[in-house]
């Protein structure tokens, strides 16, 4: 690990722009203009200087684009844009989408021909609080985020509820202030998070006020009030994470292990906006949306009316293709595609968030649906609408990808497999306009010894 | 066919004083059959066996019963095994070895994030702890995770926990060192780390002390001397046969000096030599240790190294690194033949950390077996200046196996296709 000298794995584009090139090319035309109609007044050669100087640091100006994205298709549900399109980067955010946009413009150009050009994917269903203990909580079943995150096109992730409002600055030093990735949380109504002991069951720890106060010190990081991994029959637990997401005017984010309460009962306690994770899971603790002749049970299709949003959390336990494809097929699709990322999970049926979105796509659900509900709908749900979407002025987050065609074979977590013809892979991965994953050097120029 | 055997048997009983040696190779022949019937956990079929320490490049199948290489031949049959799988048109190599990776400490990437994915079975940790600190993060690392952790210790005693400490001469005790490998570790423990000293030889001459005592050998990170120290000296003089030499092809301005000279591009010639006598050149490629204009003239020029590993850490994990089938296919994409590509990710790395146990598909040994694709297209692999070669071959592991067990399975190739049940209304 020696030669630690830091990688150069992307130039930083933060802060080197000084002049914006659309005012300064109006500023070349206004000069033109008037060198024209001085044109017949006798002052040609002063006109011209002055035209000339204007120009000389207009050339340079034009230079300014950090990095130019060329030649992809470009998908941006929020901006209704599925077409090819060139996206400029200037100081970390998105400076212009269109077009044809001059290469000698930028300095740094990738070739994205053949290839997608999606908001940053977000993962809205993980575990990262890792650490040494036992467990989930500053622990060793939890993932790095930028461990899986950059090379599957994916700029935010989301924590499930891994922290509470005891554990969460902890959370936040070790993890989410030192991650290239973004992180974001949904706070445990649990004081401590997802911990092993039974610290999590106690009532007494899960305290509305100090969770809503945690979230207002927090504003953005915390996306969300998680409840989950509850075994008792009081509705306290699940009435106070309700509570305080109601006063944050955040979404409740329902995990699974509630096994005391029924699924009938959690919808209709959820409100329009608020998640259900796991949500075609089919294990013994909790009802299954679907029922056994295959259909989807009407209390769940009456939440999804109201308002309840779905969200994958695959998991080691929780895709089923017996409860996904029916579901799809009676219009209950999920509105994001968390992997619920940890130990067991990761080398599992569920892999990537890529191999999860990839599943969809081979069941049938077109490219620009499978990067919104990887995107902006996420975004939306966790309400960050600055996020998910390539709008010019928006950060710089942007996942390049290829959709590859093939054989493949997907599985679930039942260990049923699906074939497939098509596979999404990232190429490229933006974080505030640094590059920080590269599949196949398409930033790297060619070595030359 | 069991009733077969039971007439036979019986009636061989019958005549048997007559025919007692003819009644013996019966049982045998019934036994060994019904064995072999039972005792197939998985068949690998169809596929192209790399195998270097057995000397097997070819077409065939692989079979597996109780964790363990059953057998390695042309054409076994499918119905002597519960789970046939077809790998026609993909590579069978002995489960992948990386020798050099950070995967112990806390903030570390998890190892089974990493190994399987990539055909790894066994990660080697290259130091990150020391004496005072293994116990506890082999508790928290090593005996939870599925992929086979083994590491060297470095000669610091509390291993890489800062600059400064790996700095404190005091702290290196190769008595403590050379105890905890050989008599409380022994095979776990399978060297001693030496990185990141800023002064003399006093950090590889103790890491050597202690390796004499344990009967190990010692790597060497000699990446941060100030000023940098002979490379020559080290190999020819206080280097044994054995001893590892890693990040083989950095090149740093002012820094660690190379192996081929950046002046003329030649390796200069004591390189050959000391590889000649015995030294170990490991590619650890990290996140700034790997140059394209270090090892492409080093590899036309006749010099390859005899260890290919990743040194995955937080910071090369995204890099140009990536993953350990990247670092093997880069190699690959300049010139490198792909069976010596899997010997210097399997039996190279065993026999260099002296488990012969490990990285071959000899029969009776652990069933680590990794399963990969030779995918054909145009790669771009990167070094740590972010300059690039193209490739036209990638290796995707398809399947890993450990100890017997599938542990990654990219597209479902051990289980069968599910078809939606029919319902009615």
């Amino acid at each position: 690990m020696g030669s630690e000298w830091a990688e150069s794995t992307g130039v930083d584009y933060a802060d080197n722009v000084k002049l914006i090139f659309k005012p300064c090319k109006l500023l070349i035309m206004i000069n033109l203009a008037i060198t024209f109609k001085r044109l017949k007044i006798v002052h040609i050669g002063a006109a011209l200087a002055g035209t000339l100087l204007f120009l000389v640091p207009g050339i340079s100006v034009a230079q300014q684009i950090d990095l130019l994205i060329k030649g992809g298709h470009v998908v941006d549900p929020k901006n209704k844009i599925d077409s090819k399109m060139d996206v400029a980067i200037v100081a970390g955010k998105i400076f212009k989408v269109a077009p044809n946009i001059p290469s000698q413009d930028a300095k740094k150009v990738v070739d994205a021909s053949g290839l997608y050009v999606s908001p940053g994917l977000i993962n809205m269903h993980t575990h990262v609080y890792a650490g040494s203990n036992v467990g989930f909580t500053d622990g060793t079943s939890s993932q790095l985020p930028d461990a899986f995150g950059p090379r599957a096109g994916i700029t935010t992730v989301v924590d499930a509820g891994t922290s509470g409002w005891r554990t969460f600055p902890d959370f936040k030093s070790k993890v989410i202030d030192k991650s290239v990735t973004r992180v974001l949380a949904f706070l445990s109504i649990a004081g401590s998070g997802y911990s092993v002991d039974n610290a999590q069951e106690n009532i007494d720890e899960m305290d509305v006020q100090k969770t809503v106060a945690m979230i207002k010190d927090n504003p953005g990081i915390i996306t969300g009030v998680r409840i989950g991994r509850y075994d008792g029959t009081s509705w306290v637990p699940f009435d106070r994470a309700s509570e305080a997401a109601r006063i944050s005017n955040l979404p409740l984010f329902v995990e699974c292990h509630l096994p005391q309460y029924t699924l009938e009962d959690q919808l209709k306690r959820m409100r329009s906006g608020d998640i259900m994770t796991h949500a075609f899971e089919n294990v013994s603790e909790r009802m299954t949306v679907v029922d056994d002749k295959g259909k989807v049970r009407p209390f769940v299709l009456e939440a999804k009316k109201r308002g309840v949003l779905f969200d994958v959390g695959h998991g080691g336990g929780g895709f089923w293709f017996n409860q996904a494809i029916p579901a799809m097929k009676q219009g209950l699709l999920p509105n994001s595609f968390g992997t619920d990322e940890h130990r067991t999970s990761m080398n599992s049926g569920m892999k990537t968030m890529l191999n999860v979105m990839s599943k969809y796509l081979n069941l049938g659900m077109s490219v620009n649906d499978v990067i919104a509900r990887g995107s902006w709908n996420a975004a939306q749900s966790i309400k960050r609408e600055d996020l998910g979407n390539l709008s010019e002025g928006s950060v710089a987050d942007i996942a390049v990808l290829s959709i590859l065609p093939g054989k493949y074979g997907f599985v679930d977590s039942g260990n049923n497999k699906i074939e497939g013809n098509r596979k999404i892979e990232a190429e490229l991965t933006v974080r505030a306009g640094r590059i920080i994953w590269d599949l196949n050097g398409l930033a790297a120029t060619e070595f030359k010894l | 066919m069991e009733i077969q055997f039971r007439i036979i048997f019986l009636e061989t009983l019958r005549n048997a004083r007559k025919a007692l040696p003819y009644l013996a190779s019966i049982v045998l022949a019934v036994t060994s059959s019904l064995a072999n019937a039972q005792e197939i956990d998985i068949l690998l079929k169809g596929g192209h066996i790399i195998d270097p320490k057995n000397n097997i490049n070819s077409k065939m199948d692989i079979a597996i019963a109780a964790g363990k290489i059953f057998r390695v031949a042309e054409d076994i049959p499918s119905n002597t095994a519960k789970n046939t799988i077809d790998v026609t048109g993909l590579y069978i190599t002995p489960g992948i070895i990386d020798m050099h990776a950070h995967v112990l400490a806390p903030g570390r990437p998890h190892a089974d994030a990493f190994s399987f994915r990539a055909g790894v079975t066994t990660i080697v940790d290259a130091g990150s702890t020391g004496w005072r600190n293994f116990p506890l993060y082999k508790s928290l690392t090593i005996d939870k995770a599925q992929t086979r952790i083994l590491a060297f210790l470095n000669v610091i005693g509390s291993g890489m926990m800062s600059r400064f400490d790996e700095q404190d001469v005091n702290d290196m005790n190769p008595v403590m060192n050379a105890n905890m490998i050989s008599r409380l570790y022994p095979g776990l423990l399978v060297g001693v780390k030496s990185a990141h000293y800023w002064g003399d030889f006093t950090s590889v001459d103790k890491a050597v002390e202690s390796g004499k005592l344990a009967n190990v050998p010692v790597i060497v990170d000699f990446g941060e001397h100030t000023p940098s120290n002979s490379i020559e000296s080290l190999f020819m003089k206080h280097f044994r046969p054995g001893d590892i030499f890693t990040h083989t092809f950095s090149e740093i301005q002012g820094g660690r000096e190379s192996i081929v000279d950046e002046a003329s591009r030649k390796v200069k010639p004591f390189v050959f030599a000391a590889q000649k006598r015995g030294i170990v050149f490991d590619v650890g490629h990290g996140a700034g240790a790997f140059n394209f204009n270090q090892a492409i003239p080093a590899f036309k020029q006749g010099f390859s190294p005899d260890v290919i590993s990743t040194d995955l850490y937080q910071l090369s994990m995204n890099g140009a690194m990536k993953d350990m089938s990247n670092v093997m296919s880069k190699f690959l994409a300049i010139g490198m033949p792909l069976k010596d590509v899997i010997l210097r990710s399997t039996w190279n790395p065993a026999k260099v950390i002296k488990r012969p146990d490990l990285g071959h598909l000899s029969v009776g040994a652990e069933a680590d077996i990794a399963v990969f694709n030779l995918e054909k297209g145009n790669f771009g692999f990167m070094d740590v200046r972010r300059s690039k070669v193209i490739g036209t071959e990638k290796l995707e592991a398809q399947l890993t196996i450990r100890a017997g067990r599938v542990v990654w399975d990219l597209n479902g190739l051990s289980l069968p296709e599910w078809t939606m049940p029919i319902t009615s209304n």
